[in-house]
């Protein structure tokens, strides 16, 4: 698209804009001035990102071939014992529930945030009396401190006197063991997910939304493409890319979920809501085995890891095109 | 929807009649959606008004409020609320400075490396705080950071950069280069180009970007349990443990804190949301 | 771009591939507490809510100055605390006096970050037996307890008065009382079955009075135990509930009248004597069969020296603590907070004082650490305990699996 045009014009400006002392073949001029520039745009986000996320990186990442236990925290003393951990948590018992539990999750919560997301910042790109102020209001779930998001929650999903079960109850329904259950409990916790997620769905959709031209869509009702044409052949197209960050973000942030769980059920009952998360957390606090929840914790890098690559390949060819 | 005025003014007047049904349903029904949404959170009212701070007594409405909750929360929360506020709002400002520049950069210049550089700030999202927190700790306590009002800023901003990159970046794709050509043509430096014609056409993805940072920073809860040490500086996600104890917890006074936290956070967001406002490429290219 | 920005980009991404590992062989702080005055000390404990928090700040200030030195305390979330104490561990500043509870001890002296207490010639005779062994590592005292709390058995005065029935003895009174007072909303015994070690040690009453053991978990004695909580949830006497509630959740169940009885310990008196019309009463845990003796675990939090490499500072400190457990200190903490004091020759002088406290008084005179059997093994016990009861009571497994299989996973 716009590439070409960049490249070429970032060429002929360099020629130009080169003082005296440049002679066209001198490749030391191309480093000077504009590239630097253009480098330093980024110097202060790399030095941050080197000083706070490369030495915890390397440290989990060491820390995952390490007999890690608390004593190691007083000595210093870590003892290399090379892939044991990851052997220990591919073969434990639980290893495999809570991979089928995080890909669950994970796609449950991230279909219900997206769609209804979705839905709401279409719903909201139209003006109307009070939008702002209901735009502002549904990011409320999301200034909760998680705590108080899980306590509240386990009120309304608790069996006997739950409000969702008394609600329920009025049209006949019987009441649904929503934590207690293991059959059910995975659902609950996927829905109490979805809940606090839609308010960065909405935001960063509705955002993309806006910017997309309203000149677009007159044209487009001109050629009598409106309700869902307009969507379908406007508004998706030139969401891509907010829509593929919002994804690649959600999984990232989603697979990492831990306090809603822990909050909600602790991983019960009887494992039902077990994920990778959960079980790094536990082996390293609970069971202060810290080589092994550094390895649960890369695992689940790497499965994120999968998912960025993925979404970076599809970039490219968006650009591309 | 283009109106035409044409026609005799009774249909003009039937047209605008029309729109507004068409706009005050919409009202309604925007209302509606927001009931579902936050009734959990109308249920923590309930309870924050109960004097046993949970709902296992507590009708649909609380006919029988009892305030204790509040009077703990406002008697021992104001400072912690306005430690909150100077965090967060340190918090956004530092994620824009750093990561504004960054995401034009990596939007707009062709650099071979920026999917390297994208992984990277992918993968730094994929790390657990826990481990960061971990981390930091031994850090700050060499640096003398700890019980800092820029150390917890700073480490605030390790959720909100990576993040203020991605989303900033997105929207910035977008802008035609064929504007920043101009500018430059017109004798603009690349940062003068940066600040005066991508700042302002960004702006729903800076406000964007700004909002998300201060949520981030506000609903902290890890780095400041880990970098303080002392009662200084203790923002309201820590303040709330003082009501939490291993074995008694005052959950009136949790929820009334909860309530009471998201009030000047919320009359921010409303301020925030009155500028992601429609079209503000559109003009730009014409 | 041309070779030479080629190469200097790849100078700087080797940089700064390799500036992590240099950072990270540079961690690790080497900031510590040796020199300063010894007249200063720092402490951690976990009582950052109120009232605790008030109380335990007193109590602390007046051995501060008794013993002549100022302490700069540090209160943190209980849920937090071992990683606090890991944290300044690896990077060298752990205060001078660390409070630790009870069962994490033996984790916490087996790296060798603490100080046995009688390097310091801290006397540690007259504590309860248990209490003893759980600040124990390996034969040497590290940690001194002031206090103790343990299980017992609530029930509302006012719902058995009703039904005509007496507080249960045995299992068997408990299943038969929790029945008859199940109707309509209410259910008749509450506990917490909830799937962290808050499960594991409200079941432990029931384990250990049946004579079952945490060293071999797979025994019939246990499976009885936990055969009586199947039978309990499954008749409708207890509710579902309880795999999901923590011993908060019990407390408020049993004040919102929706469980008659209840399975908690005294600290959650303050609240129940708040209200004014719920009247409360407590007995010893129910045996089984006749002849066994009610053993209920034993809480509270020991006080302990760390290794800071300050001599001066480590022996204030365990003047401090030797403050902290003598017997004014004990009964002043015992009535304020509605524990137990550990030295049982105290027990009728503060029953005298405190009524309500007696059935826990008596209990903890029975009562057993967590820890005393398996040391740091205790943690992975802990776990199979709590994970074989929610097999169990979700149906996942047979009273006869839950066991062996929680072991497994």
């Amino acid at each position: 698209m716009t590439s070409q045009s960049l490249q070429t014009a970032g060429e002929t400006r360099i020629r130009f804009a080169g003082p005296a002392k440049s002679q066209p073949r001198r490749p030391r001029v191309r480093f000077d001035r504009e590239t630097t520039t253009k480098v330093l745009f980024v110097v202060p986000a790399g030095l941050f990102m080197v000083l706070y996320f490369g030495y915890p990186v390397v440290k989990n990442l060491t820390m995952s071939f390490q007999d890690f236990t608390t004593k190691t925290f007083f000595t210093g003393e870590a003892p290399w014992i090379g892939v044991q951990n990851y052997v220990t948590v591919i073969s434990s018992n639980l290893f495999g529930p809570a991979m089928l539990n995080t890909a669950l999750f994970t796609i449950g919560s991230i279909l219900g945030q997206f769609v209804i997301g979705m839905a709401l910042a279409v719903f909201f790109n139209k003006k109307f009396p009070l939008s702002g102020f209901l735009r502002a209001m549904l990011l409320l779930p999301w200034l909760l401190p998680l705590i108080v998001a899980s306590a509240t929650w386990r009120s309304i999903l608790d069996q006997d006197s739950g409000i969702l079960n008394q609600f329920l109850g009025t049209f006949g329904i019987p009441a649904v063991p929503w934590l207690t259950s293991p059959s059910v409990a995975l659902i609950a916790v996927i829905i109490v997910n979805i809940w606090i997620g839609i308010p960065f769905n909405v935001t960063l959709l509705y955002g993309g939304l806006q910017d997309i031209p309203a000149e677009l869509y007159e044209a487009g009702a001109l050629d009598g493409a409106t309700g869902w044409k307009s969507f379908w052949h406007i508004t998706w197209p030139n969401m891509r890319p907010v829509v593929s960050v919002v994804l690649v973000l959600g999984v990232v942030y989603t697979i990492k979920v831990l306090d809603i769980i822990l909050g909600l059920t602790n991983g019960g009952p009887a494992n039902a809501t077990q994920t990778i998360a959960v079980r790094s957390y536990q082996e390293s606090f609970v069971n202060f085995q810290f080589g092994v929840g550094a390895a649960f914790s890369n695992i689940l890098i790497l499965i994120s890891l999968v998912f960025a690559i993925i979404y970076l390949r599809a970039n490219r060819r968006a650009v591309d095109e | 929807m283009a109106t035409t005025h044409l026609t005799a003014p009774v249909n003009h007047a039937a047209a605008q009649r029309m729109k507004n049904i068409r706009t005050r349903s919409s009202t309604v029904l925007g209302i509606i959606f927001l009931i579902i949404m936050l009734f959990p959170i109308y249920w923590m009212i309930n309870a924050s008004l109960q004097p046993s701070g949970n709902t296992l007594s507590a009708s649909f409405l609380p006919l029988n409020p009892s305030f204790a909750g509040y009077e703990k929360a406002i008697a021992d929360q104001g400072k912690n609320l306005v430690t909150s506020l100077v965090i967060s709002l340190g918090t956004v400002v530092v994620t824009l400075a750093i990561a504004a520049p960054a995401a034009y950069a990596l939007g707009q210049f062709k650099f071979r490396w920026i999917s390297w550089a994208l992984l990277a700030i992918l993968i730094a999202q994929m790390i657990p705080g826990v481990v960061i927190a971990n981390a930091l700790y031994a850090a700050y306590n060499d640096l003398g950071l700890l019980n800092t009002y820029i150390g917890l800023i700073l480490a605030d901003a390790t959720s909100a950069i990576p993040f203020a990159i991605l989303i900033m970046r997105a929207f910035m794709m977008s802008i035609p280069p064929s504007i920043i050509e101009a500018a430059r043509v017109d004798g603009a430096g690349q940062v003068r180009a940066f600040v005066s014609i991508a700042l302002p056409i960004a702006k729903n993805a800076i406000i964007t970007a700004a909002l998300f940072a201060f949520l981030f920073s506000w609903s902290d809860f890890l780095f400041a349990l880990t970098l303080t040490t002392t009662d200084e500086i203790r923002p309201v996600t820590l303040g709330i443990y003082q009501y939490l104890g291993t074995q008694v917890s005052n959950w009136s006074a949790v929820m009334a804190t909860a309530v009471l936290s998201s009030l000047p956070a919320i009359v921010l967001l409303v301020i925030a949301q009155k500028y992601i406002a429609a079209g503000a490429t559109g003009g730009a290219v014409k | 771009m041309n070779i030479r920005t080629k190469k200097h980009m790849y100078k700087v991404l080797a940089l700064a591939a390799v500036a992590p590992f240099v950072l990270s062989a540079c961690g690790g702080g080497n900031a510590s507490n040796s020199g300063g005055d010894a007249s200063k000390l720092t402490l951690l404990d976990y009582y950052n809510n109120e009232p605790d928090n008030t109380i335990m700040k007193g109590a602390i200030d007046k051995c501060a100055a008794e013993v002549g030195v100022s302490i700069s305390r540090e209160a943190v979330p209980g849920k937090d605390l071992i990683q606090k104490v890991l944290q300044k561990s690896s990077s060298k500043t752990l205060p001078d006096v660390l409070m630790l509870d009870n069962p994490d001890l033996q984790q916490i002296a087996a790296t060798g970050g603490l100080a046995p207490l009688s390097d310091f010639g801290v006397d540690t005779s007259g504590f309860a037996k248990g209490m003893l062994e759980a600040g124990s590592y390996q034969g040497k005292v590290y940690g001194l307890a002031p206090t103790a709390n343990t299980l017992g058995l609530f029930y509302n005065k006012k719902l058995l008065a009703a039904a005509g029935l007496k507080p249960p003895t045995t299992w068997a009174e408990l299943k038969t009382t929790a029945k008859a007072l199940t109707k309509g909303s209410q259910y008749g015994v509450a506990f917490s079955a909830i799937a962290t070690y808050e499960g594991a040690w409200q079941f432990l009453p029931f384990m250990w009075t049946n004579g079952g053991d945490e060293t071999n978990l797979d025994s019939p004695q246990n499976r009885e135990a936990l055969q009586l909580w199947k039978d309990l949830v499954d008749s409708g006497s207890a509710s579902k509930g309880v795999i999901n509630w923590s011993q908060g959740d019990v407390k408020d169940q049993f004040m919102a009248g929706k469980t008659a009885m209840m399975i908690n310990g005294p600290w959650q008196i303050p609240a129940l004597d708040a209200d004014k019309s719920l009247e409360w009463g407590s007995v010893q845990v129910p045996i089984n069969k006749p002849g066994q003796t009610p053993v209920a675990p034993l809480g509270g939090e020991v006080w302990t020296v760390p290794q800071t490499g300050n001599k001066a500072k480590q022996a204030k400190a365990a003047e401090f603590i030797s403050c902290f457990t003598k017997d004014s200190t004990q009964l002043s903490l015992s009535e304020a907070r509605y524990t137990v004091p550990t030295k049982p020759a105290l027990a009728k002088e503060f029953v005298a004082k405190m009524p309500t406290m007696e059935s826990f008084t008596e209990q903890v005179a029975n009562a057993r650490s967590r820890t005393g059997k398996l040391g740091d093994g205790w943690p992975k016990a802990a776990t199979t305990i709590y994970t074989a009861i929610q097999l169990a009571l979700t149906g996942k497994a047979s009273v006869g699996d839950a066991f062996k299989q929680a072991a497994n996973g």
